[in-house]
């Protein structure tokens, strides 16, 4: 053990210990930009502005998905698609791809559909309408974690998008 | 297996954030920090548990969480480095009498806080009286008086 003025016995490593103050001033800051990354939503859970809440798609063209860019895994989460009337059938159908059953666990999907079924490529809702717009939203819970892409389709029109789920 | 992942992240998790707060975080148990240290140890407990509140997991947890301890201590025993990295190392606060103000602003402590020290563990009553004080690596301060004091103690 060192001497400290030749009568102290102490282990002190100054070099050491301001090295390690000079990464805890960083440390601090990292801090501080992670808390200003979760304000704007970056790591999940809303932000402000809503800037991760995202739409892709067209309303005019009739096929638009709400969804959130983040989400967090066993939180809640939701997603609202935008669809138009099939025009040929009574019954609207929305497919979605695999990863959407597999990664989320589906709590409620308001409104009912009439026919739900999978298949190879995912899986299909199918809703009657009232022969206008409608809406519908998927309440969710993730189950998987990464990122995530998930498409959605209709008879005519297609959107990709992609999520990511923290741990 | 989740369990032993999630414990072992939040093991490392804790370990670098409360290494990176500084010694004294937390250290001063006053009426706040008891708050934090209760508020801190609930929000890692949901991260801990998740939603799997059966016994095995609580089990598989608390044994992950021993182990980690265990080896670390091993760890810091054989390598002697990684132990001060991981702990910290003392520091002089108070040199032959005279107050080192650098040290002090970059550990966060003040005057009020060595004093205090010295009041609980010497029964002091001015900073003259101290020879050395040390911020040790848990962040306790520790006070050696200087010589004639501790004479004057004896003789009382």
């Amino acid at each position: 053990m060192k001497k400290h003025r030749g009568e102290l016995e102490i282990d002190e490593d100054i070099q050491l210990e301001s090295n390690s103050w000079k990464i805890q001033r960083v440390a601090w800051v990292i801090m501080a930009l992670v808390i200003i990354a979760a304000l704007l939503g970056f790591t999940g859970d809303g932000g402000i502005g809503n800037l991760q809440s995202l739409k892709a798609g067209d309303s005019s063209e009739l096929l638009e998905v709400e969804y959130e860019r983040f989400l967090r895994r066993s939180a809640p989460a939701e997603i609202k698609v935008k669809l138009a009337p099939s025009t040929s059938n009574s019954l609207t159908d929305l497919h979605l791809s695999k990863d959407f059953y597999e990664k989320f666990q589906i709590d409620k999907v308001v409104p009912e559909p009439s026919e739900v079924y999978t298949h190879e490529q995912g899986i299909t809702y199918s809703f009657t309408t009232a022969n206008q717009p409608f809406s519908v939203t998927f309440y969710l819970t993730p189950k998987g974690m990464g990122s995530l892409p998930l498409h959605f389709s209709t008879d005519k029109k297609k959107v990709a998008i992609t999520q990511f789920i923290y741990p | 297996m989740e369990t032993v992942i999630r414990g072992l992240v939040l093991y490392v998790f804790l370990m670098i954030i409360f290494r990176i707060s500084g010694k004294r975080t937390l250290y001063e148990a006053t009426v706040f920090d008891f708050v934090l240290l209760l508020i801190i140890a609930e929000t890692a407990e949901q991260a801990l548990v998740g939603e799997d509140h059966s016994m095995m997991n609580s089990f598989v947890l608390i044994i992950t969480l021993l182990l980690a301890d265990i080896s670390l201590s091993l760890l810091k025993q054989k390598y002697n480095y990684f132990g001060k990295v991981l702990d910290g190392v003392p520091v002089i606060l108070l040199d032959d009498g005279k107050v080192l103000h650098e040290q002090l602003k970059k550990v966060r402590v003040d005057e009020a806080d060595i004093m205090e020290s010295a009041r609980a563990l010497r029964g002091l009553e001015r900073l003259d009286q101290i020879k050395y004080a040390i911020l040790e690596k848990d962040g306790k301060i520790t006070i050696i008086p200087k010589d004639q004091e501790q004479k004057e103690i004896e003789k009382v």
